[in-house]
């Protein structure tokens, strides 16, 4: 009969699609990626020294190094990895529901974020705060002279929540101009559209290098916020957290080592240091609680460099760098004075 | 499918033997239409309980509690009073609202002015004037609009001169600036009395309304015809004004002023709303135009000949017979027209003008989360809006089907 | 009465001066009144601003090569700086895609014009056919050569169809060109069994087919192509990509909600117009941010989408409902007495419409689709919005790139061009379309 046959089609394609939802299991993060053979790293809408696309299509900058260097820690092949960009409104919700497995991207390290989003921030791989640029011929030297001005900000993120913070503490009665794309608002900005620009301090820097007469334009003192920036991944995985983590470190450590790209195999065969041999693999076996292979350090400096060859690379006068200082600011090594300080290697 | 073919074929034979289950009618139509809400309804809790379960585990809130929450950031074009850390989401929601109908009816009404205008010109016996029209609706309707709008943002409105060197648009009377950051304009401030004034403007337009009623009865019975627009204008200047002059000019105007870094005082725009504006207005005449264009060709010539056979001037012929008729044409697609402006004007996002899209479904969602909630409440906005001018439409339509014979 | 003759023709009087001289014809459609002569002025003097002002811009102190932008404001600084565009050039069509891979994108392209090229030639036979496989074959094939990566045996019989098909219908296409005959034909030919039976030459085309499947699906397990991740998919290909799948897609679920629309079943109206009442009251972004905030959990947990998938899905739902608008426009123009006459020879409602109303409905309808293909394809740069990189997204990124930080206007004005070129021609062809079908009305 024709109508029994629908009716066990229907009920049979219910069951099913039942049967489909079913059968989520609980795998190691480390385990799930090692079988699908690359990393999915997630960055955001391109962001000069943090991520960028150049004319052949590939991501460079120094959010991607740490995506690279993560890959390199697990595959020892820092290409076997997948940049996803998100946009910025669900970039939370693409690493919870497991698109991606580590989220590399300008996300400010909070309180809020930490704890109620279900994802975990490891190591800060950059401390930036906002800070305001105007046009010299303004004559302005402090951001609390900003009484009654406009200022152009992007919209949906923090920066747009410090700006009203800071003008309603300190009664500056700021009129916002938003913008979701940042060329529009620099462009803005340069034809006088308002007086003031603000972002982060490292953002602002890479613009004003940009502007046909960079010179014009001030940088003010006032820092209105902290922005701490760190790689963050999903909550409940410890082994994942630590390889993250311990990636950022490995950088931090071999720049104060002095191991760098051009040196590593040197090193690692030569050096008398103990701390650089166990950090590279020559000695001892720290890597087993990673769950990584012994040369895991040697990878990720091997292929990317250490961390203030990544900033030279990327943030410093590198070709390809958006020229930010780093002597005497928070992202220099704490034995120079900055805030960059891993944990020993042992 | 060849299956059900088969059926109904023969249920439409109908047997009289005897009551065939499977092959009747109307248990078929009761076991199709059983079988569709059931797989409806099943999807539709298949998606709940996994939204749920997906909230729970993610720790993420629900419920409408944030609208009564305050909201931390704040926006540069708000209708209505709003200030960061005591505004609620409640009232970011309702700002974004109207910031989308203003700008939506701004542009709805000029894209209607620009696309009749421009689809007359597509019209126009001159060769030259027909094909710039053309070339203009050709090269609007073949670019995507929201590189138009950023195209209007970036290319123009970001040029125009800075604060301190704004253009004077009413010539002298410093009532009317535009710059870089916005239109700037005069405001009117009623004072004590003014309320006579409008009361009298209201009077005299029930009064007019009268006139031409009688007006155009006295039409029908002699024949004679009474000036009536002319008499109208008339009317509604002479008799406001006499009263607004009589209660002593009780309007004060908030003019706007240079003052330190900005314009204060008087009423401003940002130049993020009249890019929208000006790209919607441009997109939608253009597409207008055609429809006005293809309306009036879908006239019969016949009629434009025979008004003027029975002595109407061509701009008569044009007024009383032609674009009636052709208006039967021209609205429906005038009124999806205007649906489209409305849900457009949703790319303000991509320059940061502030509208319900920009502010509430992504600004908001991003500071609260509340994806759910935000989004649903953000649709149901739009349906309201549509559901409206579709019921526009509707009347009309009615009204135009009566008339049809 | 007497019959007046005349013995010459007269000549014919000469064609009024407006038809025949250049300064006749100048007055006539240019200088007929003196408001048009000043309508003709201020055009002219528009036409000039903005010629001039975009040749001295654009092309007069354009820069075309250089390696940065420094180097274009040194070349010229009032200029455009057109370099940077060429050298991103790859990027705005292909996107990521591997620069040593792209010819796989050109080939699948390529196959889409052999495929659908026959339809548009009138010699050749059996159009149904390849219309249908251009449908159900072609994603998946094409899909297989953008995607790549291990093929599972659902992908291998699809993939082997689809060479099969296309194989066959380029030559059907060179023989229908060049006889006039089908492919089936010339085969039995070719063979000897033209005087054969039916059935013996049906069996014979048969063994063919059957033959031809198994040497491909033979020759097909020896290659895989390298996997490209839909990350790398991007510029006007990915903006391709989704807007063909968004009106592939659109047609049967739009045709599925038209007639639920139209059925006599109260449920099933109800919920299909709601359905496509909803969907489109609201504005395509909504859409969109739905399918980026919402789709991920709808979904159980730890089976996540990824966002072209997202995105895919929500393109589809929007053109679908639109188009089963179009699609009941159609219906509603196709007259009563073909429904009765069609149950009159005792079709059901799918024959009916299956073989009555929807062929002759959606002969109408072409003109219709081609118009909703050109309004998704410039919906899609909305994509750009959600952090996709289609041909919008890529022409905003070469502003971020350090060697061209900056350059945003250049690129815009490209895509206007590129988007201006496709859309017009299609619209030209689609009005082209809307004459010669209605001409076939007429007759």
């Amino acid at each position: 009969m024709k109508f029994t046959r629908l009716l066990t089609l229907a009920v049979s394609a219910f069951a099913l699609m039942v049967a489909g939802g079913v059968g989520a299991s609980a795998e190691s993060t480390l385990d799930i990626v090692k079988k699908r053979g690359h990393l999915r790293c997630q960055v955001g809408a391109p962001a000069p020294g943090f991520y960028n696309l150049d004319a052949n299509g590939e991501w460079y900058g120094s959010d991607v190094s740490i995506c690279q260097a993560v890959a390199a820690a697990i595959f020892g092949d820092k290409s076997k990895l997948e940049i996803q960009s998100v946009s910025s409104q669900v970039r939370f919700t693409a690493l919870a529901n497991g698109e991606s497995d580590l989220l590399s991207r300008t996300a400010t390290w909070t309180l809020l974020r930490d704890t109620q989003l279900g994802l975990d921030f490891t190591a800060i791989n950059f401390y930036d705060g906002q800070g305001f640029m105007v046009p010299k011929d303004t004559g302005i030297k402090s951001a609390l002279e900003l009484k009654g001005a406009t200022v152009c900000v992007l919209t949906g993120t923090t920066t747009e929540l410090n700006l009203a913070d800071f003008s309603r503490v300190n009664n500056l009665d700021i009129s916002p101009v938003t913008f979701e794309d940042s060329n529009v608002r620099n462009d803005t900005y340069l034809a006088g559209g308002c007086d003031a620009l603000t972002n982060d301090k490292s953002s602002i820097a890479s613009i004003k290098a940009a502007f046909p007469n960079p010179d014009d334009h001030l940088l003010l003192p006032e820092t209105i916020s902290k922005e701490p920036l760190a790689p963050a991944v999903r909550q409940g995985d410890g082994q994942w957290f630590d390889i993250v983590k311990w990636t950022v470190y490995a950088l931090i450590n071999a720049e104060e080592l002095g191991v760098t790209q051009a040196n590593v195999d040197d090193m690692r065969a030569n050096s008398t240091n103990a701390s650089v041999r166990r950090m590279l693999g020559a000695e001892g076996n720290l890597n087993e609680g990673l769950g990584l292979s012994k040369d895991w350090a040697y990878n990720i400096i091997k292929q990317v460099g250490n961390y203030g060859e990544i900033y030279e690379r990327y943030m410093g006068g590198g070709e390809l760098g958006i020229k930010i200082g780093r002597a005497g600011s928070a992202n220099e090594l704490w034995t120079r004075g900055g805030l960059m300080y891993a944990p020993p290697f042992r | 499918m060849a299956v059900t073919d088969s059926d109904k074929a023969s249920a439409h034979v109908k047997p009289k033997e005897r009551f065939d289950f499977f092959h009747d009618e109307r248990v078929r139509s009761v076991f199709y239409q059983l079988l569709t809400a059931c797989t409806v309804g099943w999807l539709a809790w298949y998606l709940i309980t996994n939204t749920a379960h997906n909230l729970e585990i993610r720790g993420m809130n629900t419920g409408f509690g944030f609208l009564t929450a305050t909201a931390g950031f704040d926006t540069d074009f708000k209708l209505i009073e709003y200030e960061p850390g005591i505004g609620t989401y409640g009232r970011i929601f309702l700002i974004g609202c109207l910031n989308t109908l203003l700008v939506s009816s701004f542009a709805i009404v000029a894209s209607t002015f620009l696309g009749f205008f421009v689809g007359v010109l597509r019209l126009s016996n001159n060769w030259l004037v027909a094909r710039l029209a053309l070339a203009f609706v050709e090269i609007i309707r073949n670019t995507p609009l929201l590189l138009q709008i950023i195209f209007w943002y970036v290319g123009v409105f970001a040029l125009l001169p800075r604060v301190k060197n704004s253009v004077d648009l009413s010539g002298g009377a410093e009532v009317l600036f535009i710059n870089n950051r916005g239109l700037y304009m005069a405001w009117p401030v009623p004072g004590d009395l003014f309320w006579m004034t409008t009361t009298a403007f209201v009077a005299t337009v029930v009064g007019v309304f009268l006139l031409r009623r009688w007006a155009h009865k006295r039409q029908d019975e002699t024949g004679q015809q009474f000036p009536i627009f002319s008499a109208s204008v008339a009317l509604l200047i002479l008799v406001p004004g006499a009263v607004y002059l009589v209660t002593g000019s009780p309007l004060e105007w908030d003019l706007p002023t240079l003052q330190g870094f900005n314009f204060r005082g008087g009423f401003s725009l940002p130049p993020a709303f009249l890019a929208l504006l000006v790209s919607l207005t441009i997109y939608h005449a253009a597409h207008l135009a055609e429809s006005v264009r293809a309306g009036i060709l879908s006239v019969n010539k016949g009629q434009t000949e025979a008004a003027l056979a029975i002595g109407l001037k061509p701009g008569r012929a044009m007024a009383l017979i032609i674009i009636p008729q052709a208006m039967r044409a021209i609205v429906p697609p005038l009124i999806s027209l205007w649906m489209n402006c409305v849900k457009n004007s949703s790319l303000a996002i991509a320059i940061g003008y502030s509208d319900i899209v920009a502010l509430f479904m992504q600004t908001a969602l991003n500071q609260a989360g509340y994806a759910v909630e935000m989004v649903g409440m953000t649709m149901a906005f739009y349906m309201f809006i549509s559901l409206s001018i579709s019921g526009l439409l509707n009347i009309y339509n009615k009204r135009v089907q009566l008339v049809e014979r | 009465m007497a019959a007046v003759v005349k013995s010459e023709r007269t000549a014919a009087r000469s064609a009024p001066l407006s038809e025949t001289t250049v300064l006749g014809w100048l007055r006539k459609n240019l200088f007929s009144s003196w408001i048009n002569a000043l309508l003709t002025i201020v055009s002219i003097y528009i036409i000039y601003a903005a010629v001039k002002g975009f040749y001295v811009w654009g092309v007069a102190d354009a820069v075309w090569v250089a390696k940065d932008r420094r180097e274009c404001f040194d070349i010229s600084i009032d200029g455009a700086c057109w370099a940077g565009v060429i050298q991103w050039m790859n990027n705005f069509i292909y996107g990521r895609y591997p620069r040593g891979e792209l010819w796989r994108v050109n080939l699948g392209a390529l196959m889409l014009v052999l495929w659908m090229a026959p339809l548009w030639v009138p010699r050749v036979k059996d159009k149904i056919l390849i219309g249908m496989s251009t449908v159900f074959l072609y994603p998946f094939l094409a899909g297989y050569f953008f995607a790549g990566g291990e093929k599972g045996i659902f992908m291998q019989v699809m993939v082997t169809l689809g060479i099969v098909f296309l194989v066959g219908n380029t030559l059907n296409v060179i023989i229908g060109v060049s006889s006039g005959r089908g492919l089936r034909e010339v085969m039995i030919q070719k063979l000897g069994k033209q005087d054969a039976s039916d059935e013996s030459q049906r069996n014979t085309i048969l063994a063919i087919f059957v033959g031809a499947l198994v040497v491909v699906f033979v020759l097909q397990m020896w290659w895989t192509f390298e996997a490209v991740s839909w990350t790398k998919w991007g510029g006007m290909f990915l903006t391709l990509v989704i807007s063909g799948i968004g009106i592939a897609a659109a047609l049967p679920l739009g045709i599925f909600l038209a007639l639920g629309r139209r059925s006599k079943l109260p449920v099933i109206r109800v919920l299909c117009t709601a359905f496509i009442e909803i969907f489109r009251s609201v504005p395509l972004i909504t859409v969109l941010f739905m399918a980026t905030t919402m789709f991920p959990l709808f979904m159980p947990e730890g089976v996540p989408l990824n966002k072209l998938t997202q995105v895919i899905i929500a393109v589809c739902l929007f053109s679908g409902c639109y188009m089963a608008e179009t699609v009941r426009a159609g219906l509603q123009a196709i007259p009563n007495g073909q429904y009765e006459a069609a149950h009159t020879i005792g079709l059901g409602y799918w024959g009916t419409m299956g073989l009555i109303v929807m062929p002759q409905a959606l002969k109408h309808m072409i003109p219709n689709i081609v118009g909703s293909f050109i309004g998704l394809l410039k919906d899609t740069t909305l994509v750009s919005i959600i952090g996709l990189f289609d041909v919008l997204g890529m022409l905003r990124s070469v502003s971020q790139d350090i060697p061209w930080r900056g350059l945003h206007k250049e690129p815009l004005l490209f895509g206007a061009m590129l988007f201006f070129i496709v859309c017009f021609a299609m619209s030209k062809y689609s009005r082209h379309l809307e004459v010669k079908l209605s001409a076939g009305d007429n007759r």
